[in-house]
Protein backbone atom coordinates (compact mmCIF):
# COMPACT_ATOMS: atom_id res chain seq x y z
CA UNK A 1 0.00 0.00 0.00
CA UNK A 2 1.56 3.20 -0.94
CA UNK A 3 0.77 6.02 1.77
CA UNK A 4 -1.25 8.03 -0.77
CA UNK A 5 -3.65 5.07 -1.18
CA UNK A 6 -3.39 4.89 2.63
CA UNK A 7 -4.44 8.40 2.86
CA UNK A 8 -7.21 8.08 0.53
CA UNK A 9 -8.50 5.15 2.26
CA UNK A 10 -9.03 6.71 5.51
CA UNK A 11 -9.40 10.16 5.13
CA UNK A 12 -13.20 10.30 5.32
CA UNK A 13 -12.64 8.97 8.94
CA UNK A 14 -9.74 11.43 10.12
CA UNK A 15 -11.84 14.32 8.74
CA UNK A 16 -14.99 13.05 10.40
CA UNK A 17 -13.03 12.85 13.92
CA UNK A 18 -11.66 16.80 13.50
CA UNK A 19 -15.08 17.93 12.92
CA UNK A 20 -16.37 16.14 15.37
CA UNK A 21 -13.29 17.49 18.05
CA UNK A 22 -14.13 20.97 16.69
CA UNK A 23 -17.50 20.59 17.88
CA UNK A 24 -16.42 19.64 21.29
CA UNK A 25 -14.08 22.00 21.71
CA UNK A 26 -16.45 24.99 20.64
CA UNK A 27 -18.61 24.15 23.78
CA UNK A 28 -22.24 22.57 24.05
CA UNK A 29 -23.63 26.08 22.84
CA UNK A 30 -23.50 24.84 19.33
CA UNK A 31 -25.22 21.66 20.46
CA UNK A 32 -27.85 23.53 21.82
CA UNK A 33 -28.39 25.15 18.50
CA UNK A 34 -28.79 21.70 17.28
CA UNK A 35 -26.25 21.43 14.65
CA UNK A 36 -24.35 18.55 14.25
CA UNK A 37 -24.65 16.47 17.13
CA UNK A 38 -21.48 15.18 19.37
CA UNK A 39 -21.76 11.12 19.07
CA UNK A 40 -19.49 10.15 22.13
CA UNK A 41 -19.22 6.36 20.87
CA UNK A 42 -17.96 7.43 17.32
CA UNK A 43 -15.55 9.71 18.52
CA UNK A 44 -13.92 6.79 20.98
CA UNK A 45 -14.01 5.06 17.91
CA UNK A 46 -12.50 6.91 15.48
CA UNK A 47 -10.04 7.75 17.79
CA UNK A 48 -8.65 4.19 18.14
CA UNK A 49 -8.61 3.92 14.45
CA UNK A 50 -6.48 6.88 14.67
CA UNK A 51 -4.25 5.49 16.79
CA UNK A 52 -3.85 2.48 14.63
CA UNK A 53 -3.47 4.12 11.33
CA UNK A 54 -0.72 6.23 13.15
CA UNK A 55 1.10 3.20 14.51
CA UNK A 56 0.86 1.50 11.06
CA UNK A 57 2.27 4.95 9.22
CA UNK A 58 4.92 5.04 11.80
CA UNK A 59 6.49 1.53 11.32
CA UNK A 60 5.71 2.16 7.50
CA UNK A 61 7.89 5.22 7.59
CA UNK A 62 5.12 6.98 5.59
CA UNK A 63 5.80 10.78 4.47
CA UNK A 64 6.20 13.38 7.31
CA UNK A 65 2.76 15.08 6.35
CA UNK A 66 0.71 12.10 6.93
CA UNK A 67 2.75 11.08 10.54
CA UNK A 68 2.29 14.89 11.43
CA UNK A 69 -1.75 15.40 10.72
CA UNK A 70 -2.08 11.68 12.71
CA UNK A 71 0.20 13.05 15.76
CA UNK A 72 -1.93 16.38 16.37
CA UNK A 73 -5.26 14.58 15.67
CA UNK A 74 -4.81 11.79 18.42
CA UNK A 75 -3.25 13.85 20.78
CA UNK A 76 -5.60 16.17 20.41
CA UNK A 77 -8.41 13.92 20.72
CA UNK A 78 -6.87 12.46 23.66
CA UNK A 79 -6.74 15.26 25.57
CA UNK A 80 -10.43 15.49 24.86
CA UNK A 81 -11.68 11.87 25.45
CA UNK A 82 -9.25 11.44 29.00
CA UNK A 83 -10.17 15.08 30.11
CA UNK A 84 -11.61 14.80 33.82
CA UNK A 85 -13.97 17.09 35.31
CA UNK A 86 -13.49 17.22 38.77
CA UNK A 87 -15.70 19.95 38.88
CA UNK A 88 -19.54 21.32 40.49
CA UNK A 89 -21.73 20.76 43.38
CA UNK A 90 -21.94 16.86 43.33
CA UNK A 91 -18.25 16.18 43.77
CA UNK A 92 -18.18 19.34 46.47
CA UNK A 93 -20.93 17.55 48.42
CA UNK A 94 -19.32 13.90 48.07
CA UNK A 95 -15.91 15.55 49.30
CA UNK A 96 -17.65 16.69 52.46
CA UNK A 97 -20.28 13.75 52.96
CA UNK A 98 -17.05 10.94 52.28
CA UNK A 99 -14.46 11.72 51.05
CA UNK A 100 -12.91 13.83 53.25
CA UNK A 101 -13.95 11.89 56.92
CA UNK A 102 -12.94 8.94 54.91
CA UNK A 103 -9.35 9.80 54.19
CA UNK A 104 -9.30 11.22 57.81
CA UNK A 105 -10.08 7.61 58.90
CA UNK A 106 -7.61 6.01 56.55
CA UNK A 107 -4.46 7.76 58.09
CA UNK A 108 -6.09 7.50 61.59
CA UNK A 109 -2.59 6.12 62.41
CA UNK A 110 -1.02 9.33 61.52
CA UNK A 111 -3.75 11.45 62.88
CA UNK A 112 -3.00 9.58 66.26
CA UNK A 113 0.63 10.13 66.00
CA UNK A 114 -0.12 13.82 65.42
CA UNK A 115 -2.47 14.26 68.43
CA UNK A 116 -0.07 12.65 70.70
CA UNK A 117 2.74 15.24 69.47
CA UNK A 118 0.27 18.14 70.10
CA UNK A 119 -1.64 17.01 73.20
CA UNK A 120 1.44 15.59 75.22
CA UNK A 121 3.79 18.75 75.19
CA UNK A 122 1.10 20.64 75.02
CA UNK A 123 -0.38 19.30 78.45
CA UNK A 124 3.29 19.04 79.64
CA UNK A 125 4.18 22.65 79.25
CA UNK A 126 0.75 23.76 80.79
CA UNK A 127 1.79 22.44 84.01
CA UNK A 128 5.25 22.56 83.61
CA UNK A 129 4.23 27.18 83.39
CA UNK A 130 1.13 26.61 85.88
CA UNK A 131 3.75 25.03 88.80
CA UNK A 132 6.70 27.58 88.08
CA UNK A 133 4.90 30.78 86.02
CA UNK A 134 8.80 31.90 84.89
CA UNK A 135 9.49 28.90 82.95
CA UNK A 136 6.85 31.18 80.52
CA UNK A 137 10.25 33.36 79.57
CA UNK A 138 11.72 30.09 78.28
CA UNK A 139 9.38 30.26 75.44
CA UNK A 140 7.70 33.78 75.17
CA UNK A 141 9.88 37.48 75.86
CA UNK A 142 8.74 38.94 78.84
CA UNK A 143 7.03 41.72 76.40
CA UNK A 144 4.59 39.50 74.96
CA UNK A 145 3.90 37.88 77.84
CA UNK A 146 2.91 41.00 79.27
CA UNK A 147 0.93 41.79 76.65
CA UNK A 148 -1.00 38.47 76.16
CA UNK A 149 -1.69 38.68 79.99
CA UNK A 150 -3.50 42.35 79.20
CA UNK A 151 -5.39 40.96 76.06
CA UNK A 152 -7.15 38.71 78.25
CA UNK A 153 -6.89 40.73 81.52
CA UNK A 154 -10.99 42.34 82.51
CA UNK A 155 -9.75 46.08 81.81
CA UNK A 156 -9.56 47.81 78.41
CA UNK A 157 -10.23 46.93 74.92
CA UNK A 158 -9.35 42.83 74.81
CA UNK A 159 -9.21 40.41 72.57
CA UNK A 160 -11.96 38.77 74.71
CA UNK A 161 -13.90 41.89 73.99
CA UNK A 162 -13.67 43.47 71.14
CA UNK A 163 -16.74 45.90 70.15
CA UNK A 164 -17.51 46.60 66.61
CA UNK A 165 -18.01 45.18 63.31
CA UNK A 166 -14.68 46.54 61.69
CA UNK A 167 -12.45 45.41 64.16
CA UNK A 168 -13.77 42.09 64.06
CA UNK A 169 -13.87 42.11 60.34
CA UNK A 170 -10.33 42.57 60.54
CA UNK A 171 -10.05 39.80 63.05
CA UNK A 172 -11.35 37.38 60.49
CA UNK A 173 -8.81 38.81 57.61
CA UNK A 174 -6.07 37.98 59.56
CA UNK A 175 -6.75 34.81 60.87
CA UNK A 176 -7.39 33.61 57.25
CA UNK A 177 -4.13 35.09 55.97
CA UNK A 178 -2.56 33.58 59.04
CA UNK A 179 -3.99 30.76 60.21
CA UNK A 180 -4.57 29.02 56.76
CA UNK A 181 -1.24 30.21 55.19
CA UNK A 182 0.46 28.29 58.13
CA UNK A 183 -1.13 25.48 57.70
CA UNK A 184 -0.68 24.88 54.61
CA UNK A 185 3.28 25.54 55.60
CA UNK A 186 3.24 22.95 57.88
CA UNK A 187 1.73 20.53 55.04
CA UNK A 188 4.69 21.24 52.83
CA UNK A 189 7.18 20.98 55.04
CA UNK A 190 6.09 17.64 55.71
CA UNK A 191 7.66 16.69 52.68
CA UNK A 192 11.23 16.68 54.66
CA UNK A 193 10.65 13.13 55.99
CA UNK A 194 7.81 14.78 58.50
CA UNK A 195 11.09 16.55 60.62
CA UNK A 196 9.39 19.92 59.05
CA UNK A 197 5.49 18.92 60.26
CA UNK A 198 6.86 17.42 64.09
CA UNK A 199 8.84 20.75 64.97
CA UNK A 200 5.47 22.97 63.89
CA UNK A 201 3.41 20.69 65.72
CA UNK A 202 5.50 20.93 68.72
CA UNK A 203 6.27 24.41 68.41
CA UNK A 204 2.68 25.51 68.39
CA UNK A 205 2.29 22.58 70.94
CA UNK A 206 4.85 24.07 73.50
CA UNK A 207 3.55 27.87 72.83
CA UNK A 208 0.08 26.92 73.66
CA UNK A 209 0.66 24.86 76.61
CA UNK A 210 2.97 27.10 78.10
CA UNK A 211 0.60 30.24 77.61
CA UNK A 212 -2.52 28.43 78.77
CA UNK A 213 -0.67 27.58 81.73
CA UNK A 214 0.81 30.88 82.41
CA UNK A 215 -2.38 32.57 82.07
CA UNK A 216 -4.51 29.86 84.29
CA UNK A 217 -2.09 30.71 87.16
CA UNK A 218 -2.70 34.20 86.93
CA UNK A 219 -6.21 33.68 87.24
CA UNK A 220 -6.85 34.45 83.99
CA UNK A 221 -8.50 31.10 83.38
CA UNK A 222 -12.31 32.28 82.45
CA UNK A 223 -11.74 34.73 80.01
CA UNK A 224 -8.76 32.43 78.40
CA UNK A 225 -10.74 29.59 78.36
CA UNK A 226 -13.91 30.69 77.35
CA UNK A 227 -12.42 32.55 74.25
CA UNK A 228 -10.81 29.84 72.82
CA UNK A 229 -12.38 26.63 73.62
CA UNK A 230 -15.02 27.14 70.52
CA UNK A 231 -12.82 27.46 67.65
CA UNK A 232 -9.93 25.30 68.93
CA UNK A 233 -12.51 22.67 67.83
CA UNK A 234 -12.31 23.42 64.66
CA UNK A 235 -8.34 24.71 64.31
CA UNK A 236 -6.93 22.51 67.00
CA UNK A 237 -7.81 19.12 64.87
CA UNK A 238 -7.58 20.83 61.87
CA UNK A 239 -3.78 21.85 63.25
CA UNK A 240 -3.77 17.93 64.12
CA UNK A 241 -5.12 16.98 60.66
CA UNK A 242 -2.58 18.74 58.95
CA UNK A 243 0.27 17.36 61.02
CA UNK A 244 -1.48 14.20 60.30
CA UNK A 245 -1.04 15.08 56.22
CA UNK A 246 2.08 16.05 56.18
CA UNK A 247 3.78 13.21 58.35
CA UNK A 248 1.93 10.81 55.60
CA UNK A 249 4.05 13.37 53.05
CA UNK A 250 7.73 12.40 54.97
CA UNK A 251 6.38 8.57 55.03
CA UNK A 252 6.12 7.97 52.08
CA UNK A 253 9.53 8.62 51.16
CA UNK A 254 10.97 7.10 54.14
CA UNK A 255 9.47 3.76 53.79
CA UNK A 256 8.15 3.54 49.87
CA UNK A 257 7.74 0.34 50.37
CA UNK A 258 7.24 -1.58 47.33
CA UNK A 259 6.87 1.35 44.99
CA UNK A 260 9.83 3.97 43.56
CA UNK A 261 10.26 6.94 46.37
CA UNK A 262 8.59 9.12 43.62
CA UNK A 263 5.70 6.96 42.95
CA UNK A 264 5.40 6.47 46.92
CA UNK A 265 5.34 10.37 47.14
CA UNK A 266 2.76 11.43 44.43
CA UNK A 267 0.53 8.45 45.74
CA UNK A 268 0.47 9.80 49.51
CA UNK A 269 0.28 13.65 47.87
CA UNK A 270 -2.99 12.54 46.01
CA UNK A 271 -4.28 10.77 49.12
CA UNK A 272 -3.49 13.05 51.73
CA UNK A 273 -4.53 16.28 49.62
CA UNK A 274 -8.38 15.04 50.52
CA UNK A 275 -7.18 16.22 53.85
CA UNK A 276 -6.05 19.49 53.31
CA UNK A 277 -9.39 20.51 51.58
CA UNK A 278 -10.94 19.88 54.63
CA UNK A 279 -8.62 21.35 56.94
CA UNK A 280 -9.01 24.52 54.69
CA UNK A 281 -12.84 24.55 55.28
CA UNK A 282 -12.29 23.48 58.78
CA UNK A 283 -10.09 26.82 59.36
CA UNK A 284 -12.32 28.62 57.62
CA UNK A 285 -15.05 28.47 59.75
CA UNK A 286 -12.50 28.70 62.99
CA UNK A 287 -11.56 32.10 62.14
CA UNK A 288 -15.29 33.03 61.65
CA UNK A 289 -16.27 31.71 65.41
CA UNK A 290 -13.05 33.29 66.61
CA UNK A 291 -13.60 36.43 64.70
CA UNK A 292 -17.22 37.05 65.57
CA UNK A 293 -18.56 34.52 68.13
CA UNK A 294 -15.57 34.28 70.81
CA UNK A 295 -14.53 37.58 70.75
CA UNK A 296 -18.23 38.48 72.12
CA UNK A 297 -17.64 38.39 75.69
CA UNK A 298 -21.07 39.88 76.64
CA UNK A 299 -22.26 36.27 76.02
CA UNK A 300 -23.26 34.54 79.54
CA UNK A 301 -20.19 31.56 80.14
CA UNK A 302 -22.72 28.92 80.28
CA UNK A 303 -23.97 29.28 76.59
CA UNK A 304 -20.51 30.01 75.52
CA UNK A 305 -19.37 26.31 76.60
CA UNK A 306 -22.59 24.32 75.48
CA UNK A 307 -22.11 25.56 72.26
CA UNK A 308 -18.25 24.93 72.18
CA UNK A 309 -19.27 20.79 74.01
CA UNK A 310 -21.96 20.53 70.45
CA UNK A 311 -18.73 22.00 68.42
CA UNK A 312 -16.43 19.71 69.76
CA UNK A 313 -18.94 17.04 69.63
CA UNK A 314 -19.97 17.76 66.10
CA UNK A 315 -16.58 17.97 64.47
CA UNK A 316 -15.12 14.95 66.52
CA UNK A 317 -18.37 12.73 65.21
CA UNK A 318 -18.56 14.01 61.76
CA UNK A 319 -14.84 12.98 61.62
CA UNK A 320 -15.44 9.47 63.17
CA UNK A 321 -18.52 8.56 61.47
CA UNK A 322 -19.41 10.90 58.67
CA UNK A 323 -19.45 8.52 55.42
CA UNK A 324 -19.23 5.11 57.06
CA UNK A 325 -21.51 3.02 55.27
CA UNK A 326 -19.31 3.62 52.15
CA UNK A 327 -16.21 2.80 53.90
CA UNK B 1 19.86 13.83 21.33
CA UNK B 2 20.11 16.69 22.79
CA UNK B 3 15.97 17.54 22.81
CA UNK B 4 14.66 16.64 26.06
CA UNK B 5 11.47 15.06 25.04
CA UNK B 6 9.28 12.92 27.64
CA UNK B 7 6.97 10.58 25.37
CA UNK B 8 4.15 9.84 27.50
CA UNK B 9 2.37 6.66 25.93
CA UNK B 10 -1.42 6.23 25.74
CA UNK B 11 -3.71 3.19 26.54
CA UNK B 12 -3.59 2.90 22.67
CA UNK B 13 -0.04 2.64 22.51
CA UNK B 14 0.92 5.90 20.59
CA UNK B 15 3.38 8.44 22.20
CA UNK B 16 3.19 12.10 22.94
CA UNK B 17 5.92 13.82 22.76
CA UNK B 18 6.26 16.47 25.56
CA UNK B 19 8.75 19.17 26.00
CA UNK B 20 9.47 20.02 29.52
CA UNK B 21 10.43 23.24 30.28
CA UNK B 22 13.77 24.24 31.99
CA UNK B 23 15.27 26.55 34.58
CA UNK B 24 15.71 29.60 32.68
CA UNK B 25 12.01 29.67 31.05
CA UNK B 26 10.77 29.10 34.27
CA UNK B 27 12.30 31.59 36.33
CA UNK B 28 11.53 34.26 33.81
CA UNK B 29 7.78 33.16 33.88
CA UNK B 30 7.86 32.78 37.99
CA UNK B 31 9.13 36.74 37.73
CA UNK B 32 6.47 37.96 36.05
CA UNK B 33 3.63 36.17 37.68
CA UNK B 34 5.27 37.99 41.02
CA UNK B 35 5.63 41.42 39.39
CA UNK B 36 1.59 40.59 38.60
CA UNK B 37 1.09 39.68 41.95
CA UNK B 38 2.72 42.86 43.76
CA UNK B 39 0.71 44.92 40.94
CA UNK B 40 -2.22 43.73 42.74
CA UNK B 41 -1.47 44.18 45.62
CA UNK B 42 -0.72 47.89 45.66
CA UNK B 43 -3.27 48.60 43.51
CA UNK B 44 -5.80 46.58 45.90
CA UNK B 45 -3.60 48.65 49.15
CA UNK B 46 -4.71 51.96 47.51
CA UNK B 47 -8.19 51.68 46.36
CA UNK B 48 -8.91 49.55 49.87
CA UNK B 49 -6.99 52.47 51.98
CA UNK B 50 -10.07 54.25 51.85
CA UNK B 51 -12.68 51.99 53.62
CA UNK B 52 -10.64 51.28 57.43
CA UNK B 53 -10.84 48.62 58.99
CA UNK B 54 -12.79 46.63 55.98
CA UNK B 55 -11.05 47.21 53.68
CA UNK B 56 -7.22 46.27 55.67
CA UNK B 57 -9.74 43.06 56.42
CA UNK B 58 -10.24 42.66 52.49
CA UNK B 59 -6.94 43.41 51.99
CA UNK B 60 -5.36 40.47 53.84
CA UNK B 61 -8.24 37.95 52.61
CA UNK B 62 -7.72 39.21 49.16
CA UNK B 63 -3.57 38.62 49.45
CA UNK B 64 -3.90 35.38 51.28
CA UNK B 65 -6.26 33.75 47.89
CA UNK B 66 -3.25 35.45 45.84
CA UNK B 67 -0.58 34.11 47.45
CA UNK B 68 -2.25 30.08 47.82
CA UNK B 69 -5.01 30.34 44.83
CA UNK B 70 -3.34 32.23 41.88
CA UNK B 71 -1.33 29.62 40.15
CA UNK B 72 -4.38 27.45 40.48
CA UNK B 73 -7.23 29.31 39.22
CA UNK B 74 -5.08 29.99 36.01
CA UNK B 75 -3.60 26.36 36.02
CA UNK B 76 -7.26 24.87 35.60
CA UNK B 77 -8.34 27.57 33.23
CA UNK B 78 -8.30 26.97 29.51
CA UNK B 79 -4.75 27.77 29.10
CA UNK B 80 -3.42 25.31 31.48
CA UNK B 81 -1.08 28.08 32.37
CA UNK B 82 -0.53 31.57 34.88
CA UNK B 83 0.05 34.71 33.08
CA UNK B 84 3.72 34.52 33.24
CA UNK B 85 3.88 30.89 32.18
CA UNK B 86 1.40 31.95 29.09
CA UNK B 87 3.92 35.07 27.81
CA UNK B 88 7.11 32.64 28.26
CA UNK B 89 4.91 29.82 25.81
CA UNK B 90 4.22 27.45 28.80
CA UNK B 91 1.70 24.85 30.05
CA UNK B 92 1.22 22.86 32.83
CA UNK B 93 0.19 19.38 32.51
CA UNK B 94 0.18 15.78 34.45
CA UNK B 95 3.15 13.74 33.27
CA UNK B 96 0.70 11.72 30.97
CA UNK B 97 0.34 14.32 29.17
CA UNK B 98 -3.22 15.43 30.15
CA UNK B 99 -4.55 18.09 31.11
CA UNK B 100 -3.99 19.20 34.61
CA UNK B 101 -6.55 17.90 37.20
CA UNK B 102 -8.00 20.24 40.77
CA UNK B 103 -6.18 18.14 43.23
CA UNK B 104 -2.59 17.95 41.12
CA UNK B 105 -2.64 21.89 40.46
CA UNK B 106 -3.62 22.39 44.18
CA UNK B 107 -1.03 19.78 45.54
CA UNK B 108 1.83 21.66 43.32
CA UNK B 109 1.30 25.22 44.49
CA UNK B 110 0.85 23.79 48.16
CA UNK B 111 4.16 22.05 48.17
CA UNK B 112 5.80 25.45 46.27
CA UNK B 113 6.71 26.46 50.24
CA UNK B 114 8.77 23.22 50.32
CA UNK B 115 10.41 24.13 46.97
CA UNK B 116 11.43 27.26 48.14
CA UNK B 117 13.63 25.98 51.55
CA UNK B 118 15.85 26.10 52.65
CA UNK B 119 15.90 29.47 50.65
CA UNK B 120 15.24 31.32 47.38
CA UNK B 121 13.93 28.13 45.67
CA UNK B 122 17.01 26.21 46.96
CA UNK B 123 15.07 22.64 46.46
CA UNK B 124 13.65 23.17 43.51
CA UNK B 125 16.40 24.16 41.29
CA UNK B 126 18.54 21.03 42.54
CA UNK B 127 15.33 19.08 41.12
CA UNK B 128 15.32 20.72 38.20
CA UNK B 129 18.40 20.62 37.39
CA UNK B 130 18.92 17.25 38.19
CA UNK B 131 15.83 16.09 36.78
CA UNK B 132 15.78 15.20 32.80
CA UNK B 133 12.17 15.94 33.34
CA UNK B 134 13.11 19.19 35.51
CA UNK B 135 10.34 18.22 37.77
CA UNK B 136 10.55 20.64 41.22
CA UNK B 137 9.36 18.78 44.47
CA UNK B 138 5.76 19.94 43.75
CA UNK B 139 6.21 18.46 40.46
CA UNK B 140 6.80 14.97 41.93
CA UNK B 141 4.43 14.88 44.01
CA UNK B 142 1.46 16.39 41.76
CA UNK B 143 2.32 14.35 38.99
CA UNK B 144 3.30 17.58 37.40
CA UNK B 145 5.22 18.53 34.10
CA UNK B 146 5.91 22.12 32.80
CA UNK B 147 6.26 21.67 29.54
CA UNK B 148 6.75 23.90 26.24
CA UNK B 149 3.78 24.60 23.87
CA UNK B 150 3.70 22.77 20.89
CA UNK B 151 5.07 25.55 18.20
CA UNK B 152 3.68 25.92 15.07
CA UNK B 153 5.75 24.21 12.40
CA UNK B 154 7.67 26.72 9.97
CA UNK B 155 5.74 27.09 6.57
CA UNK B 156 8.03 24.60 4.59
CA UNK B 157 6.08 24.88 1.09
CA UNK B 158 7.79 26.70 -1.55
CA UNK B 159 4.96 27.06 -4.40
CA UNK B 160 7.66 27.75 -7.16
CA UNK B 161 9.11 24.08 -6.67
CA UNK B 162 7.87 20.91 -8.74
CA UNK B 163 7.85 18.52 -6.26
CA UNK B 164 9.73 15.17 -7.19
CA UNK B 165 9.21 12.05 -5.85
CA UNK B 166 12.15 10.52 -3.73
CA UNK B 167 13.87 7.44 -5.43
CA UNK B 168 14.70 5.61 -2.02
CA UNK B 169 12.60 4.90 0.93
CA UNK B 170 13.35 7.90 3.48
CA UNK B 171 13.08 7.21 7.46
CA UNK B 172 11.24 9.51 9.42
CA UNK B 173 14.49 11.23 10.33
CA UNK B 174 15.98 11.95 7.21
CA UNK B 175 12.32 13.46 6.11
CA UNK B 176 12.17 16.27 9.08
CA UNK B 177 15.65 17.19 7.96
CA UNK B 178 14.82 17.37 4.49
CA UNK B 179 11.37 19.35 5.35
CA UNK B 180 13.26 21.43 7.79
CA UNK B 181 16.44 22.56 4.74
CA UNK B 182 13.15 23.89 2.81
CA UNK B 183 11.57 25.49 5.59
CA UNK B 184 15.19 27.31 5.62
CA UNK B 185 15.48 27.61 2.34
CA UNK B 186 14.38 31.68 1.74
CA UNK B 187 16.77 32.46 5.11
CA UNK B 188 20.32 30.74 3.07
CA UNK B 189 22.47 32.13 0.98
CA UNK B 190 22.37 30.59 -2.42
CA UNK B 191 25.81 29.17 -2.29
CA UNK B 192 24.51 27.67 2.01
CA UNK B 193 21.39 26.03 0.27
CA UNK B 194 23.90 24.03 -2.61
CA UNK B 195 26.38 23.23 -0.42
CA UNK B 196 23.73 21.90 2.29
CA UNK B 197 21.22 20.27 -0.65
CA UNK B 198 24.60 18.59 -2.24
CA UNK B 199 24.50 16.03 0.79
CA UNK B 200 21.24 15.26 0.81
CA UNK B 201 21.74 15.52 -3.58
CA UNK B 202 21.19 11.07 -3.05
CA UNK B 203 17.42 11.57 -2.43
CA UNK B 204 16.36 13.12 -6.03
CA UNK B 205 18.35 10.04 -7.95
CA UNK B 206 19.59 12.45 -11.01
CA UNK B 207 22.83 12.63 -10.83
CA UNK B 208 25.91 15.23 -12.96
CA UNK B 209 23.59 18.08 -12.58
CA UNK B 210 24.25 21.65 -12.66
CA UNK B 211 24.22 22.42 -8.47
CA UNK B 212 21.20 24.80 -8.91
CA UNK B 213 19.27 21.68 -10.59
CA UNK B 214 19.91 19.34 -7.53
CA UNK B 215 18.77 22.13 -4.85
CA UNK B 216 15.48 22.56 -7.24
CA UNK B 217 15.22 18.84 -7.35
CA UNK B 218 15.92 18.33 -3.77
CA UNK B 219 13.55 20.51 -2.50
CA UNK B 220 11.31 19.20 -4.62
CA UNK B 221 11.20 16.05 -2.30
CA UNK B 222 11.01 18.16 0.26
CA UNK B 223 7.64 19.55 -1.23
CA UNK B 224 6.52 15.91 -2.27
CA UNK B 225 7.18 14.71 1.32
CA UNK B 226 4.95 17.45 2.65
CA UNK B 227 2.05 16.02 0.71
CA UNK B 228 2.02 18.10 -2.51
CA UNK B 229 2.36 16.31 -5.92
CA UNK B 230 1.60 18.86 -8.48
Amino acid sequence: MTPLHFENLYRAEWDELESQLTLILDGRTRQKHGLEPIRGERVAELYRRACEHLALARARDYPRYLLDRLESLTSDAHQVIYQRREFGLSRLKRLFAQDFPRAVRAHSTYVWIATAITVVPMLLMGWLVYERPDLILSVLDADSAAEYEAMYSDSAETLGNISGAESRWQMFGFYIKHNIGLSFQFYAAGLFAGIGSIFFMLLNAVVSGALAGYLTERGLSESFYSFVVTHAAFELTALVLTGAAGLRLGHSLIAPGRLTRVQSLTQAARESIVMVYGIFVMLLIAAAIEAFWSSARWMPLPLKYSVAAVCWLGVLAYLAFQGRRAD
Amino acid sequence: MLDSVVAAETPEGILLELRPAGISARCCAYLIDQLIRIAIMYAAAFILMFFGGLGWAFWAILSFLLEWFYPVVFELGRNGATPGKRAMGLKVVMDNGLPITPAASLTRNLLRVADFLPMMFGAAIVSVLLRADSKRLGDLAAATLVVYLPRPAPKATLDMVTPVAPVRALSPRDQSALIALAARAPTLTVERLDELAAMAASVQGESRQPEAEVTRRVLGVAQWLLGRRT
